[in-house]
């Protein structure tokens, strides 16, 4: 059949536009009125001009919200930290201590628990956290402690816990395919030459796995700022992070202008940090070579 | 070589150009494919002959000029309404069906009974010597055994022109040799054109009628095997043929149908015409292949001329030694192949050697 | 290898902390108290009997049923148009369609139901089982995408160019070569959208009406501590359910790189 490329580039924008279409028409279209909202004055479900900025004054300075953005910061940055320096030992281990014939399996069963229901998931921490619960009852069965732990109580700290169980998986995945590529000759040359195993890991295996490290931090940073489950189950709403923060504007002040400001805010904030471990990805990995 | 010219032709290039955005792919093909011909694409990888052979097969849009497939203009006619059949470089072997279903497949639309169709797909095996494999899985087939049934489901739909691209590029080496000779023996019996694009120089000598070869999207040069190896048209294409040995020289005179000339540690030459190409603009230098030159032992003596020569390298090949030897005293090396026979010891290096040549044996490249 | 006995008792414990709370669930749904706590208090099946007899749970299942079947549906079929066009044709604007079409995966959920909802509420739309559809499609989407991206690349292009050479034309030539080929791509695709959408909240939470759909009810019910026995109970079946869907899941895909003679990269993530 023909093919020049005008015949070819038609073709192909035949086929991306349905699903396009759909993407402009469901996300694109809604990013951008979200973008229009908070730069306007929000009041009683309804928006109006004149543009402002208003929102984001309000979203900086407001002592609510700093504390709330802060909050959702520090409990993404231990989730991350504590999923992150978890998995990457498993991941270590799948990929060089594990038959090539047995990785797959492996890696489907550290993945399984991530496609089982998150809502029962946080649920069940809940109820293992909580005041005379799962934890309560083992911990004092054994006789550790005589008073409840109440782990619960501590809003940031079950969220954490939940959070970093909930995303562990997503972290072994881009640590292990890193540590995959890492060449192995070099790794025996490195003991050739005298090094120990460690100080191998150290100068060979771990900078080579780094992009890994940070594809594992973002795909693990990205979903757990804009969290809303686990702070409303765990935290019982006491502990709200900044996606109840955004419903609370939207829906129970019925004050769009704010809540899309937020939106905004933390998409910026999840853009921020992203570009900037990549950047530092980039320059990381341009300066060696 | 037993191609005869007066065959009618079956595919013609007129001025065709294709670009890929800005770049130039192929430069202003010209030529004819005879009807009944081994015709071989040759060239290094990136020279066009791919897109060439896929612009018969209409899998490529040619960017201006004219393709005639037996006499008519294919502009715009799809591949399947293409009287060729292309064997691809990856086979391209339907994975999900048998090899019956494979060698049948462009039989769906063929009016003919059940029956009838079956017995095609058995004859089309039997003749690629796959006798009986009809109802195996086709993804558990080996590498020869692909290529036996993308030939059988090539040629089973009688096409005027079979198109091979690097069909035995995949094969090891005892496996290629192996197919080489069956596809000559194939392409005589069906008696069809097969165009074969291929980038090993050795199988196209040993394969084709005729061989055009390939360079940055023209055609250097096109002609049989012998022409191609005794008396290519440029350096480029000489040292892309096999080996040859490029000595510096200076053009004397030119009168006739005889060219004199100058070449560095061989001393004056007159050759022949027909073997001095149009030039290119080059510093002029004259080549030789290394079978050409012999070395002479104790009392023998040369049948043309005779040059002395001290032993540099010497690569030992078993049934054949190579030589490089400095010529006459100059810088100029040049390698030289002898046969290793009884009685004759392999020469050390330094060994001062009596060199035997031809003038005729010698191309003027300019 | 010391240091690989180590790491293996380590990733043993790391399973046993990935699983616990699963593991959990069948205990304690078969466990005869309503405090979910150590020690056990014996045997009972009546917390299943409880979830099967509450009405209002299956007509939230019945819903999420029909939301995931619309969503998968139309999901892996978006997908199959967006994975054909990224991997076989060359087109102005590429980057910026796929960048856009798999954007939902990094955008976090609360936006995106956010954004989608101030749209749906300022034109009027009123909130149903559609605009819920509506959103998990778009979240779905990319999973679809990348599923069907790797059925497709592990397709020799060939293949196609040969069916065309051998007479077919274009639309037999996908009916025949293509489509059987990418078929457990597809299967895999329409799975895992499915588990994606029965899963979902923040968007079937925000984008339905008063009506919930299952993850919703659940997350209602947890707030009783007398429900969450039979919540438990019922956890302990999705989650088998979603285990045999995945083997299945990722059995097809790998069937499928097999047939298409092409080799395995990793799971589906």
């Amino acid at each position: 059949m023909a093919q020049t490329p005008s015949t070819e580039a038609r073709a192909g924008l035949k086929l991306i536009s349905p699903p396009a279409l759909y993407a402009i028409l469901m996300l694109a279209a809604p990013l951008a009125t979200v973008l229009l909202y908070s730069v306007l004055t929000g009041e009683k479900g309804s928006v109006s001009l004149p543009l402002t900025l208003d929102n984001y004054h309000d979203l900086l300075t407001k002592p609510v919200y700093r504390a709330l953005m802060w909050r959702s910061l520090i409990v993404s940055f231990f989730v991350t930290l504590a999923t992150v320096i978890l998995a990457y030992p498993i991941a270590y281990f799948v990929s060089f201590h594990v038959a090539p014939s047995r990785k797959a399996l492996w890696l489907f069963l550290i993945t399984i628990p991530f496609w089982t229901s998150y809502i029962i998931r946080v649920a069940l921490w809940r109820t293992i956290l909580g005041y005379d619960g799962i934890f309560d009852s083992v911990v004092m069965g054994l006789g550790i402690t005589d008073t409840q732990p109440n782990i619960l109580s501590n809003g940031v700290l079950s969220i954490i816990i939940t959070l970093a169980h909930a995303y562990a998986p997503f972290a072994v995945l881009p640590i292990f395919v890193s540590l995959e590529k890492v060449d192995r000759s070099l790794l025996e040359a490195g003991q050739d030459l005298g090094e120990s195993r460690w100080m191998t890991f150290l100068r060979v295996t771990l900078p080579l796995s780094l992009p890994g490290v940070i594809a594992a931090v973002l795909i693990v940073f990205i979903p757990t700022v804009g969290d809303y489950v686990t702070p409303e189950l765990i935290g019982g709403g006491k502990t709200p992070m900044i996606a109840n923060l955004m419903e609370v504007a939207m829906l129970k002040q019925r004050d769009q202008a704010m809540g899309s400001a937020i939106a905004v805010g933390a998409m910026t904030i999840v853009a921020l940090i992203s570009v900037a471990f990549v950047l530092w990805n980039k320059r990381y990995l341009g300066g060696r070579k | 070589m037993t191609f005869s010219d007066d065959r009618p032709t079956m595919i013609e290039f007129k001025d065709v150009h294709k670009y890929y955005g800005d770049y130039h792919a192929l430069r202003g093909i010209n030529g004819t494919i005879k009807a009944g011909e081994f015709f071989s694409l040759l060239g290094p990888s990136g020279c066009g002959k791919t897109t060439l052979l896929r612009t018969i097969a209409g899998f490529e849009d040619i960017s201006s000029g004219v393709v005639m497939i037996d006499g008519k203009d294919v502009a715009g006619v799809a591949a399947n309404a293409r009287p060729t059949n292309m064997v691809f470089q990856s086979y391209a072997i339907f994975p999900h069906m048998s090899v019956a279903e494979n060698v049948g497949f462009g039989l769906r639309r063929d009016p003919r009974p059940k029956a009838e169709k079956a017995k095609a797909v058995a004859e089309a095996l039997e003749m690629v010597g796959l006798k009986g494999y009809g109802a195996r899985a086709a993804h558990a087939l080996s590498g020869g055994q692909r290529q036996r049934v993308a030939l059988a489901r090539a040629l089973i739909l009688k096409p005027k022109v079979l198109l091979l691209d690097e069909p035995l590029s995949a094969l090891d080496k005892k496996m290629r040799e192996h197919m080489q000779v069956e596809l000559i023996k194939l392409q005589r019996q069906v008696g069809i054109t097969f165009i074969l694009v291929t980038h090993d120089q050795e199988e196209a000598l040993v394969m084709s009628d005729r061989i055009a070869v390939m360079f940055e999207g023209e055609i250097a040069q096109l002609a049989d095997p012998e022409t191609l190896y005794r008396r290519p048209n440029s350096k480029k294409v000489a040292d892309f043929i096999g080996t040859m040995n490029f000595i510096p020289a200076e053009v004397l005179s030119e009168a006739g149908d005889k060219v004199e000339i100058d070449a560095k540690g061989l001393g004056r030459v007159t050759i022949d015409a027909s073997m001095a190409p149009p030039a290119h603009g080059e510093s002029p230098v004259v080549g030789l292949r290394p079978e050409t030159l012999t070395l002479l032992y104790d009392d023998q003596k040369p049948l043309e001329r005779e040059t002395d020569g001290v032993i540099d390298e010497v690569i030992y090949f078993g049934d054949m030694t190579y030589y490089d030897v400095y010529l006459g005293g100059t810088d100029v090396e040049v390698r030289l192949s002898m046969r290793n026979v009884p009685g004759r010891p392999v020469l050390e290096v330094g060994t001062k050697v009596r060199v035997a040549w031809s003038p005729s044996a010698l191309v003027l490249f300019r | 290898m010391k240091q690989g006995t180590g790491l293996g008792v380590y990733a043993i414990l790391y399973l046993v902390f990935l699983y616990a709370p699963i593991l959990i669930l069948p205990v304690f749904a078969l466990n005869d108290s309503q405090v979910v706590a150590f020690p056990l208090k014996g045997f009972t099946t009546r917390w299943f009997g409880e979830m099967w007899a509450d009405a209002n749970l299956r007509s939230a299942l019945l819903r999420s049923l029909v939301i995931a079947l619309s969503t998968s549906t139309i999901a892996t079929v978006l997908g199959l148009f967006a994975a054909r066009a990224s991997v076989r044709y060359a087109f102005p604007g590429k980057p910026a369609a796929m960048g856009l079409i798999m954007l939902p995966m990094v955008l976090p959920d609360i936006v995106v139901a956010m954004a989608l909802l101030i749209v749906l509420l300022s034109l009027s739309v009123p909130l149903s089982m559609l605009t819920i559809i509506m959103g998990h499609v778009l979240l779905c989407m990319p999973f679809a995408v990348a599923i069907l991206t790797s059925a497709f690349q592990s397709l020799d292009k060939s293949l196609e160019e040969a069916a065309l050479d051998l007479g077919e034309t274009r639309a037999a030539t996908f009916r025949l070569i293509i489509l059987p080929l990418v078929m457990p791509g597809i299967i895999a695709s329409f799975l895992i959208c499915f588990t994606i959408s029965i899963d979902e909240f923040v968007l079937a939470n925000f984008l339905g009406s008063g009506k919930p759909v299952l993850s919703v009810y659940i997350f209602g019910q947890f707030r009783f501590p007398a429900k969450v026995p039979s919540m438990l109970a019922l956890g302990t079946l999705l989650v088998l359910f979603s285990i045999i869907l995945l083997g299945f899941a990722e059995y097809m895909r790998r069937r499928g790189i097999a047939k298409a003679g092409g080799k395995d990269s990793g799971g589906f993530l």
